[in-house]
């Protein structure tokens, strides 16, 4: 009689793994995945983290996307330039002195779970992003406003000051009241930590399914406002690997990939049936000079407080090549603080006033200046006689920067300039920083749409906060405060541009690069999608869920993964394997008991 | 004497968890950087806010104090929650452990299994083309880096043939043996990359020792009586040739919670390795105190399992 030892079943656990290691992916395979009638799944890879899906614990770009996919403002980003537009609130009027603002609630709004939205859920959700202090929200309601809601359709919202707040627009989404009153007691740790899945949203889509570093599934609002999306679901899928997220976009598993970076560009361009969008930036590579004043060990290079060897240096960067070999042409050369994204308020510098990429000139204005070279070419500042050698520290979180220091410490060296770039993390960068212990600095800024934290990381008040390299600057601070007061956004914008143009002539640092965002998506997959800001925006929720709501499937194809699984031959071969080797167990089996008799 | 041993063992070892803790604590904070500052740039915070976010996780505290807050919590259970999540750590790492348990658990297992079951093939018969085809194979396995490989089997596999997802641990919200299948055609392409990795060391261990023990007198005594080749290996000379493959079988064991940082961050698996990498790159400490004691902790014990049971294994080894 035939007796299972040991050896056998382990034997045959190993074959069994092997078979399903085989079977199991043809088994998915050969699963219909694009039945007829099956679910349409927009399917978008990531390659920031989805960890905590509370919208007052959002951190990554993945996280604010969810949170601008589900959610609504009282007024939205526009999808043109990303000033004030119509959302939950129709209009918003001001009084004269701007101290009132009533704002009219748009009707028939309900929530995911059929609750009514009104503009009590407005009014409750600006209160508690304020009193819970949360970091991310609570600075878009300035001067500690109050909310009154005279009926279901008004909102007002009244300041002691004048603000314009309400039309930044305040950043800041709504949410419903019915769910969060029952954290009105609790820490905002503990609101972090609530469960939000099932989530209750007003959007688009809501979340039904979260599983914390891997996926998070939306499923469509059947009581959403506007115009109803074609997928039924869209997924967010995480990978911390951008060559796989690629590949899982060459293969079909994704529709759309999400943030590729600029070093996959040329591979991602080849694939077949895809098409990448080359996002206007929303961040900039920034070059900053240190003007000391910050921490105890700040001893910053005399020289650059000089504007004529910060504007040599200006000259003698070829800001184009930059753009073409470190970020393979996607991208465009930096000239202001404020980013193109934000059309309406950033200022192309007019082409008279553009300090133009010119090393001999830069030479001949260092010469000019008394900036003499020591025989080793190095030039000497002739105030203090110490060479001009620059410790630019470049922080590794932001992509190009080090092969971007490099090829500036070559441009300057062509003008008598020592660089000595040492790439640091992003950490260790804001040690730097802080301490003062640097000359200039490569680290990337990235801004709001409204362009009034970006102008105040230079005023003199910002050192040893926001500020670069404390640049103090009088003339710059009073533009500062008088831009604060301007509450018509035409007349406002002048001043912000004029401020640019002094930030630009002044340079208190160089916006190097726009390096551009770039989104990935199959043609024969998705279609639809509407960029925002305008037709170089984003493809994936960034500042609105418009794309999602436009998008379609480009075929009869539900969206599902499209990856061709295990051929035929793999599974004969796997069949062949696990007989002979269950073949070769029993005759092994066999030949043991023979030996024991 | 066998109760003093253990209970001698087991105190050194609580003395190492101590001493793991607390340099758990010191490590992460004399690392260069400050995380809620880095948030300054990446959240647009104002520095009010920034000094409110430090109020809120203790770190306006004194040195001193945030120790002893910190072993109070942890000895109680709290690990405290994720400075950039918000999520309470406990329940981040529990939703890590699983995914690598099963990864690093089932490659391990094999890369145990084909390793000990090579070095034996390859060392009972030395010097044949068997033997030499799979030490210089696990040689280059055991020496090729991780995350190259993973990128190569990802390429391959994933991207060109498309047999395989590119990465992930599940396609979506799939329940039942729906999910089962999809997480296990997830699992193959990290399993074939940490198996690989892996079985080297085993085979070479075990082969070293074979080719040691077939040199023996007992063996040749096996072998005048009669018994047949396989019978002396399987008997004799592989009981006696597997010990310090059980040392490091028992170590790997310990290692499986702290995960495979670089084939899960390769493949995007959602486990403790990845959870790591990620920690790190955000300044999160108390995500990594809380994965650096529980890997910690496991090999203490995995290293105090070892030690008690080669007594069973090998009665000339006295426990002291």
């Amino acid at each position: 009689m035939w007796r299972l030892s040991p050896r056998v079943l382990l034997s045959a656990f190993i074959l069994s793994l092997v078979g399903l290691s085989l079977a199991a992916p043809g088994a998915i395979a050969a699963s219909p995945s694009s039945s007829p009638g099956a679910a349409s799944v927009l399917r978008v890879g990531m390659t920031s983290g989805i960890d905590n899906p509370n919208i007052w614990a959002v951190t990554s770009v993945a996280e604010w996307e969810a949170v601008a996919l589900q959610y609504d403002m009282l007024l939205k980003f526009s999808d043109k330039d990303l000033t004030a537009a119509p959302s939950l609130a129709t209009s918003c009027d001001h009084s004269a002195d701007y101290r009132v603002w009533t704002c009219k609630i748009r009707t028939g709004v309900k929530w995911s779970d059929g609750q009514p939205l009104t503009s009590r859920d407005i009014a409750f959700s600006f209160k508690f992003a304020l009193d819970k202090n949360v970091p991310v929200f609570a600075g878009y309601f300035p001067g500690n406003p109050k909310f009154e809601t005279p009926d279901d359709q008004t909102l007002i919202w009244r300041t002691k000051d004048p603000t314009n707040a309400p039309m930044v627009p305040a950043w800041s989404y709504v949410v419903p009241e019915h769910i969060w009153s029952k954290y009105l007691k609790s820490s905002l740790a503990e609101i972090k930590a609530v469960n939000v899945v099932p989530n209750v949203a007003s959007g688009p889509y809501y979340l039904t399914s979260a599983n914390p570093g891997q996926n998070w599934t939306f499923t469509r609002n059947p009581y959403f406002w506007g115009q109803k999306p074609a997928y039924d679901s869209v997924e967010f899928v995480l990978y911390t690997n951008q060559d796989a997220m690629v590949q899982a976009l060459k293969n079909g598993e994704i529709a759309i990939a999400d943030g590729v970076d600029s070093a996959l560009l040329p591979a991602v361009s080849k694939l077949a049936n895809v098409a990448v969008q080359k996002v206007t930036s929303d961040w900039w590579v920034n070059l900053a000079f240190n003007f000391g004043g910050q921490g105890t060990s700040s001893h910053p290079l005399a020289a650059l407080k000089d504007l004529t060897v910060r504007k040599a240096i200006v000259m003698a960067i070829d800001k184009q090549a930059i753009v073409d070999k470190v970020y393979y042409g996607a991208g465009s050369p930096g000239d202001t603080i404020i980013r193109p994204l934000s059309a309406f308020w950033h200022l192309t510098v007019p082409s008279d006033k553009v300090i133009k990429y010119d090393p001999a000139g830069a030479n001949s204005l260092l010469d000019a200046a008394g900036y003499r070279r020591g025989a080793d070419g190095i030039r000497i500042d002739p105030k203090n006689g110490k060479p001009l050698v620059i410790r630019m520290p470049v922080s590794d979180d932001t992509a190009g920067s080090l092969p971007a220091g490099q090829l500036i410490a070559g441009y300057l060296k062509a003008i008598g300039i020592t660089v000595n770039v040492q790439q640091v993390t992003a950490g260790k960068m804001s040690d730097i920083e802080s301490s003062g212990n640097f000359d200039a600095y490569i680290w990337y800024w990235s801004g709001d749409p409204d362009p009034n934290y970006q102008l105040s990381a230079f005023t003199s008040a910002q050192c040893g906060g926001l500020s670069d390299g404390c640049f103090a600057d009088p003339a710059y601070d009073a533009m500062f405060v008088k831009q604060g007061t301007i509450f018509d956004p035409v007349a406002r914008q002048v001043i912000v541009k004029e401020m640019q143009q002094y930030l630009y002539d002044h340079i208190p640092g160089v916006a190097l690069v726009y390096p551009s965002a770039i989104e990935a998506y199959r043609t024969d997959q998705v279609a639809g999608l509407t960029s925002v800001p305008g037709a170089n925006g984003y493809l994936v929720p960034d500042y609105s869920y418009t794309s999602f709501v436009t998008a379609h499937p480009a075929t009869a194809s539900s969206g599902a993964p499209s990856s061709s699984g295990l051929p035929l031959w793999i599974w004969a071969v796997g069949a062949l394997v696990v007989v002979a080797g269950g073949g070769l167990v029993v005759r092994r089996s066999a030949k043991r008991r023979d030996e024991r008799e | 004497m066998w109760v003093k041993a253990v209970g001698r063992k087991s105190g050194w070892s609580l003395v190492t968890l101590w001493f793991v803790l607390s340099f758990n604590f010191f490590l992460f904070r004399i690392m260069p950087g400050d995380p809620i500052a880095l948030l300054a740039r990446s959240q647009r915070l104002s520095p009010a806010a920034l000094i409110e976010q430090r109020r809120i996780l203790g770190l306006d505290q004194a040195l001193p104090l945030q120790y002893v807050t910190y072993l109070r919590q942890t000895l109680s259970g709290n690990l405290g929650v994720s400075m950039i999540s918000g999520t309470p750590v406990t329940s981040i790492i529990g939703s890590r452990i699983w995914p690598t348990v099963l990864l690093v658990g089932v490659g391990t297992t094999l890369a145990i299994i084909l390793g000990v079951i090579g070095g034996i093939a390859g060392g009972w018969n030395r010097g044949s083309s068997l033997d030499r085809s799979s030490l210089y194979g696990s040689m280059v396995l055991y020496s090729t880096p991780e995350g190259w490989l993973g990128m190569l089997v990802l390429i391959v596999l994933a991207g060109t043939l498309g047999w395989f997802p590119a990465g992930g641990y599940s396609s979506g919200a799939a329940s039942g043996m729906a999910h089962v299948t999809d997480v296990a055609k997830h699992l193959v392409l990290p399993v074939i990359t940490l198996t690989l990795s892996y079985m080297g060391q085993f085979l070479i261990v075990m082969r070293s020792s074979l080719v040691d023990i077939k040199e023996e007198d007992f063996i040749g005594i096996a072998r005048a009586k009669g018994l047949t080749d396989a019978m002396v290996r399987r008997r004799h000379a592989v009981p006696n040739a597997f010990l310090p493959s059980f040392t490091l079988i028992v170590l790997s064991f310990g290692f499986v919670l702290g995960g495979a940082i670089v084939i899960e961050t390769v493949f995007s698996w959602p486990g403790l390795g990845l959870l790591t990498y990620q920690a790190i790159q955000n300044q999160d400490y108390p995500v990594l105190q809380a994965i650096f004691l529980l890997s910690s902790s496991t090999v203490i014990v995995a290293n105090l399992l070892a030690d008690l049971t080669y007594r069973f294994l090998d009665p000339r080894v006295e426990v002291v």
